[in-house]
């Protein structure tokens, strides 16, 4: 006991030792297979050959599947803008609203990201579906429309999917650094001539950028590594990455190149963590 | 009266533009939450269509609700997603817990490197993380060896891979739930307990961890909706024959779109909703007016 | 040792890395004593009372609590309690929980607590709030509840740190007096940490002056004030002038020669000072007066500094009027008369005055 209380180390390790052992265990080794797995020769029936080779990495870059990866980011990066497009004014809406309505806007927010994805991905598959969808056929039923509209199995469909799913996700850290703003800051602006339009860009803006970047990464980053939106309602056509990885597994069988397929999404994903944590820190010094 | 005219028209003008401002911000509100709304409310509306469409209302029925109480497939994936997420939140919550205790309160060499560690699984998307997992247990031969229970009278058969993998990422959320609580948790009152004969034991018995509870709680039920919620993880772990409600579903989507999986979803967001409501009251309860974190 | 004090220091150090919080301090505090440990933030008073406390670990040196070497001894083996900046009270049990909480854990009887938890709330008048959250308490009654927290337990000493901090002045007053009544009513020792000199000056037995964690003087609060020992004692209680002065001679009088070229004698010279070296006269405003230069002392006694000034700046504060003198040198001085002659002629700005005081006054410190 003694021993203990004068060296707190040894007290954490002891009380993180098991989850520390899990995590090794359980997700730190299986992402070091998934690396080592990149290297190697696929097998006959799945499985790998312990053959080392970087076949895998080029074949990510070969033009078949870079396209692939460069619409994932194309999808990612348009999901993001129109989430924050959309979310910026209603994070902005709740934290002008009484502060006693705030709470049950926030919880009507949040209802729906509580809600099972995939579920509210269905939702939007029974809405857009060609020729069986409720909008196509309820406008067409009005005589509004001669032929179906192109709702479903494209990438529109899938935006749509990925903005309806992560939009609450985009307005949480907006909102919270909207509301953390000092209310005399924007007065303190009015007083000094600006106009309110300018007080916004000025004051409002650069101050909820922390917000706005912790959005835009928790929306950027799940909408790459998509794999439930395109499943439902990229129709089999439009794919993602995370559909091609899934498929090495699924269907084709080849364990090394889906391992290596993973790799240069996370690595990917990282560099823009990384790009993320660098922004904010230089927007924060610059506040 | 003496004001010039200039003025008051001018006056008016500046009214008018607040308070049209005011008005379009309100207006896009309630056009943003219809959008949030709107797709969940007409999936719940055709759960009770009384036709195998869902896009054309035929009148209402229970019929579907009926169904998928008789389909024996839907009951028993209702089942194992209960068993799986009950097991897994137990799990994690002990883990997770104990990982925001080691991090927030200790410092120690390579320390950024654990906290890291236990970031990624938050960060990694689920697709990522789901291959790396169904690699690891390919290889390990650890492999998909179900756990038979009998769960309240229902024979179950629950992957040991299925369970770890929802701990796996379950844990690092309950980590960073309860940690938060922590860091707002003032520390003199550890002290005040230490100054007040308390042993280390009886600390963290009487002060740190009812002052944690509501942290504890919530990062609980966060670990339980997002195993509930799973899909991703669930369907690369769990080999062949094994479903919970979401894989069900998606297998459902796959082969055609009826009513039954509305009634099915609706179900299913009857008990987020539930979830939800039970999380909110219990922050409510927990007096000191901090609202249990559900994430982010 | 010969006495044994409620606590004493030994040579304690405390170091934070690189920092240095605690520097070689040495105190013996008394029984009964009321004991405050008085310096601006960060001058280590209150790492000084942590380590007393068992919070903190002394890097070297060592503590006694009645006789008893603490060494190692954590935070609840030891027969003190601490009254917390911010109370500390345990926001999720009751006030009588909280009062309870010391005494449970020392296994004391159950209906003992129970007397005693009621005989406290009575002593610090807030028994019918004992089934009440602190959360719904005022600030001055959250004092209350965590003082009676700490007294229940009847500790050897009692630790304070800057308990009255986040109250407002009127009530900040009333308490003051309050727990200094309190103090001597139950005898237990005090070991008070604050940054406000006026309330060690009215409530303290002794006070320790502590800067850059580092025991400057030791004494009664007049000790302290009227005879303080280096210039940043002098400089933080209380209202100083310091005249920048070469020393002339030290035996068989202290006599220093101000920057005009005009002598004067002082009472008490800072060791290490000789013939020659620079240094400053320490002396109160109050303890000064200024002549009309036709009311100049044909004899003055040589007690007797007079010392040739012109009037630059004149502020009224009610009791007294402060008179800033630029004397020969340019160095200024404020002199503070008090407004109780009826009838006399103000000072003015630009009169030259000669400003007097007595020798015993003055203190020659280092610069």
């Amino acid at each position: 006991m003694e021993r203990l209380r004068r060296h707190p180390e040894l007290q954490a390790w002891l009380i993180l030792a098991i989850p520390v052992i899990f995590l090794l265990i359980f997700f730190m080794a299986p992402l070091l297979i998934v690396f080592v797995y990149s290297f190697l020769e696929r097998g006959k029936y799945g499985g790998v050959e312990w053959v080392f080779t970087l076949d895998n990495i080029r074949r990510v870059f070969d033009p078949l599947y870079f396209k692939t990866f460069l619409r994932s980011f194309y999808i990612a990066i348009v999901t993001t803008l129109i989430t924050l497009g959309l979310g910026y004014p209603l994070a902005y809406f709740i934290a002008k609203s009484p502060p006693n309505r705030r709470g049950a806007l926030l919880f009507a927010l949040m209802i729906p990201f509580w809600t099972n994805f995939l579920i509210r991905t269905y939702a939007w598959l029974t809405l857009l579906r060609t020729h069986t969808g409720l909008i196509n056929v309820t406008l067409m039923n009005w005589g509004l429309l001669s032929k179906p509209l192109p709702l479903y199995g494209n990438d529109f469909a899938i935006i749509l999917g990925l903005v309806y799913g992560w939009l609450p996700v985009m307005v949480l850290p907006i909102y919270a650094a909207l509301e953390r703003l000092d209310e005399s800051l924007l007065e303190a602006a009015r007083d000094l001539y600006a106009s309110s339009g300018k007080a916004f860009w000025r004051v409002t803006w650069p101050l909820s950028l922390p917000g706005v970047v912790a959005g835009s990464m928790l929306v950027f980053i799940p909408s790459l590594g998509a794999f439930v939106t395109p499943a439902i309602l990229g129709g089999g056509k439009s794919l993602m990455i995370g559909n091609i990885i899934s498929n090495q597994f699924l269907g084709a069988h080849d364990w090394p190149f889906g391992s290596a397929l993973s790799m240069v999404m996370m690595i990917a994903m990282l560099a823009a963590t990384l790009i993320y944590f660098r922004w904010t820190k230089k927007s924060e010094s610059s506040l | 009266m003496s004001v010039p005219a200039r003025f008051q028209s001018n006056d008016r003008w500046q009214q008018i533009k607040s308070k049209m401002g005011g008005w379009s911000l309100t207006t896009y509100g309630i056009l943003a939450f219809a959008f949030l709304y709107l797709p969940i409310l007409i999936l719940v509306i055709f759960s009770f269509n009384d036709a195998r469409s869902v896009s054309k209302w035929a009148g209402f029925t229970f019929d579907w609700y009926g169904k998928m109480f008789k389909d024996g497939q839907i009951l028993l994936s209702i089942w194992n997603s209960l068993f799986l997420a009950i097991v897994s939140t137990i799990i994690s919550t002990v883990l997770g817990t104990l990982a925001a205790l080691g991090l927030e309160r200790y410092r120690f060499r390579g320390k950024t490197a654990v906290d890291s560690m236990f970031y990624l699984p938050v960060i990694i998307p689920d697709i990522a993380m789901a291959i790396m997992l169904l690699l690891f247990f390919n290889m390990s031969g650890i492999g998909f060896t179900p756990w038979k229970v009998n769960f309240f009278g229902a024979r179950l058969a629950v992957p040991y891979s299925v369970i770890i993998g929802h701990v796996a990422f379950n844990t690092s959320f309950v980590a960073i739930v309860v940690r938060a609580r922590l860091a707002q948790m003032d520390r003199t009152l550890e002290e005040a307990a230490s100054d007040l004969y308390a042993n280390a034991w009886q600390t963290f018995r009487r002060v740190t961890l009812p002052m944690l509870m509501p942290g504890i709680v919530g990062g609980a039920l966060l670990a339980f909706t997002l195993s509930l919620d799973d899909f991703v993880i669930t369907f690369f772990t769990s080999g062949a024959g094994f479903n919970t409600l979401p894989v069900r579903v998606f297998g459902m989507i796959k082969k055609g779109v009826t009513p039954k999986i509305n009634a099915v979803s609706t179900l299913m967001l009857a008990v987020s909703l539930t979830l939800v409501v039970i999380s909110i009251l219990l922050s409510r309860r927990s007096g000191d007016g901090d609202s249990v974190q559900m994430g982010f | 040792m010969t006495e044994t004090y409620a606590v004493e220091l030994q040579d304690v150090v405390k170091q934070f890395g690189n920092v240095v919080a605690v520097n070689h301090v040495s105190l013996q505090i008394r029984d009964g004593e009321f004991f405050s440990l008085l310096g601006p933030s960060g001058c280590g008073k209150t790492t000084t009372l942590r380590m007393i406390a068992g919070f903190e670990m002394p890097t070297s040196g060592a503590i006694y609590i009645q006789g008893d070497r603490q060494g190692y001894r954590p935070a609840n083996k030891r027969p003190v309690n601490t009254v917390f900046q911010n109370y500390a009270l345990f926001p999720h049990m009751t006030v009588a929980e909280n009062i309870a909480f010391g005494m449970e854990m020392r296994k004391t009887p159950k209906d003992e607590v129970k007397r005693r938890v009621a005989e406290v709330l009575d002593m610090v008048r807030l028994g019918q709030m004992a089934n009440r959250k602190p959360k719904q308490l005022s600030g001055g009654q959250q004092q209350r509840i965590a003082l009676a927290r700490a007294l229940v337990n009847r500790p050897e000493v009692l630790l304070l740190d800057e308990p009255l901090g986040a109250l407002d002045l009127k009530l900040r007053k009333a308490m003051q007096i309050e727990l200094k009544a309190l103090q001597e009513d139950v005898g237990i020792t005090f070991i008070y940490v604050t940054h406000d000199q006026e309330e060690a000056l009215t409530m303290s037995d002794r006070i320790a002056v502590m800067n850059n964690g580092v025991v400057h003087q030791v004494g009664d609060p007049e000790t302290i004030y009227e005879h303080p020992a280096d210039r940043f004692v002098a400089d933080f209680i209380g209202e100083t002038n310091f005249i920048p002065v070469k020393v002339v001679s030290l035996a068989p009088e202290i006599v220093v020669e101000l920057g005009s070229g005009e002598k004067v004698t002082a009472g008490w010279v800072e060791e290490g000072l000789s013939v020659g070296d620079r240094a400053v006269l320490s002396i109160r405003p109050e303890k000064m007066d200024l002549l009309e230069l036709n009311e100049k002392p044909s004899n003055p006694s040589k007690d007797t500094a007079l010392v040739n000034g012109k009037v630059t700046q004149l502020v009224y504060v009610g009791t007294d009027t402060r008179h800033t003198v630029a004397l020969g040198d340019g160095t200024e001085v404020v002199v503070r008369l008090q407004n109780i002659y009826i009838g006399e002629e103000p000072w003015e700005i630009g009169e030259d005055a000669i400003v007097t005081w007595n020798a015993a006054h003055a203190r020659i410190l280092k610069e």
